[in-house]
């Protein structure tokens, strides 16, 4: 099907962008499109006006200061997957980019679309929740952050207003010796996952796990983070202690729908778990950086 | 640039080396732009929403959904389709040629993207490290009706040992 019409404006700058946001009712942002063009096209979101922010200047950047990285919200997927700095830095990001979609998609589809669209099978998501990113925000009235920790309120549902754009999401440094991991089903290659898993594992000196993030994709509308830093702190993650991580992942709810059931992703979310963890102690243990 | 109501906007792109000049409704898509006002319809749309790939084309050389980008996006980006992929005189490039030899279509249908996507891949890979699980990853993202996936992988392994890699460098 076709597009029905749309304003559609196309800025240079930041500021003319959320102008435009804030004037305009109905006005949505398109950065890669990859989401919002479906949408168009099946004719489940009609906006007024469409504010397309590939033009923008400064939003493409990846900025370092020490081990602390800025992502711009315009970046692709396809480049977060080939950035080896990113990878070394923050091998969580690769680790899950991997299962975005298909290289045609990535080479459009964008970070801070990603974030702002909050599909419930979404990757990176997950990602910026087990990395404790902040998003920067902004809109006409001014500027804020927020933790991904508290961003993704439900599925589709975030903590942005209608006025605000995503403008970079900032990943901390990681501790030394942390490894990631992420793994997920899906009925296809590289088709929507219908449950997965992204963890992070900090060894301390003698190999034992200092810490560690887990957090479970599809369970529930939002990323779902599960507090498992005491239960396997001081371990080297044998099956005892991966045993009560999947006691400590409670009861879980995720939701029926046409491919799978909840009972299937209650099923599989275990399995994930433990293999997310598993290669992340197993590439804290190389060494490698999260 | 700003249209509202029924604007139309002005698109200068270049389509397998040729500039084209035309004005379009922001809401039609590049897939629109290449079959019904330049006529090259060897860019193929089924699903219309970025599901099955088969509208794949090249915007500055890396693969794209057409069907996914707007016309007045493509404003002074290069663009390769199908068209552009024989030499002039009509005579198959390697990779189309592999495709002929391997039976790498039946329909023809999913045919325009997988060329385009094979040709990226063979592109950014060397032809010796190209393994057929790289070759079924390249292609997942393009749905074949047909079902005629070995084949197709067969003609990609055949292109890259016939150098279509090295030609596609060049």
């Amino acid at each position: 099907m076709k597009a029905p019409r749309f304003a559609y404006h196309a800025p240079a700058t930041l500021e003319e962008a959320l102008e435009v946001l804030a004037a305009e009712d109905g006005a949505r942002p398109l950065a890669g499109g990859q989401s919002l063009v479906p949408l168009l096209k099946l004719r489940l979101t009609r906006p007024a006006a469409l504010v397309d922010l590939n033009g923008v200047r400064g939003l493409d950047g990846i900025d370092r200061d020490g081990g602390d990285v800025r992502v711009g919200a315009l970046v692709r997927q396809q480049t977060l997957l080939e950035d080896d700095e990113l990878a070394r830095s923050h091998g969580l990001v690769r680790e899950a980019v991997r299962y975005v979609g298909y290289r045609a998609t990535r080479h459009r589809g964008t970070i801070g679309g990603s974030l702002a669209y909050a599909a419930p099978w979404a990757e990176l998501p997950a990602v910026s929740v087990a990395l404790d990113a902040t998003i920067e925000v902004r809109s006409a009235r001014g500027e804020r952050t927020v933790r991904a920790r508290e961003f993704f309120h439900d599925a589709y549902t975030t903590a942005l207003a209608p006025d605000e754009l995503i403008t970079a999401v900032r990943f901390g440094a990681q501790p030394a010796r942390t490894g990631a991991g992420f793994h997920e089903v899906s009925a296809r290659f590289r088709d929507y996952a219908q449950a997965g898993a992204a963890a992070l594992v900090t060894l301390d000196d003698d190999g034992r796990c200092r810490d560690a993030e887990l957090v479970l994709v599809r369970m529930a509308g939002a990323p779902h983070r599960v507090e498992i830093g005491d239960v396997v702190r001081g371990s080297r993650l044998d099956d005892a202690t991966l045993d009560r991580v999947v006691d400590a992942l409670g009861p879980l709810d995720p939701p029926d729908d046409v491919q799978v059931s909840g009972a299937y992703r209650r099923r599989v979310a275990p399995v994930l778990a433990r293999r997310a963890l598993a290669s992340a102690f197993a590439r804290a243990g190389q060494g490698k950086a999260a | 640039m700003s249209a509202v109501g029924d604007d139309r906007l002005p698109v200068r792109v270049t389509v397998n080396g040729r500039a084209y000049e035309r004005t379009v409704e922001p809401r039609r898509t590049l897939a629109d732009l290449l079959r019904e006002d330049l006529d090259l319809t060897g860019t193929h749309l089924a699903c219309e929403h970025g599901f099955c790939g088969n509208c794949n084309v090249l915007l500055d050389g890396r693969t794209i959904r057409s069907c996914l980008l707007l016309a007045v996006q493509a404003d002074g980006r290069e663009v390769t389709t199908v068209e552009g992929l024989a030499a002039p005189d009509g005579t198959l490039g390697t990779l189309q040629q592999a495709f002929h030899d391997h039976h790498g279509l039946q329909c023809g249908f999913c045919t325009p993207a997988m060329l385009l996507t094979a040709l990226e891949l063979l592109r950014e890979q060397g032809d010796e490290e190209l393994t057929d699980d790289a070759i079924r990853e390249a292609i997942s993202g393009v749905t074949c009706r047909c079902t005629g996936y070995q084949q197709i992988v067969d003609a990609i392994r055949a292109a890259a040992a016939a150098g279509a890699g090295k030609e596609a460098r060049a």
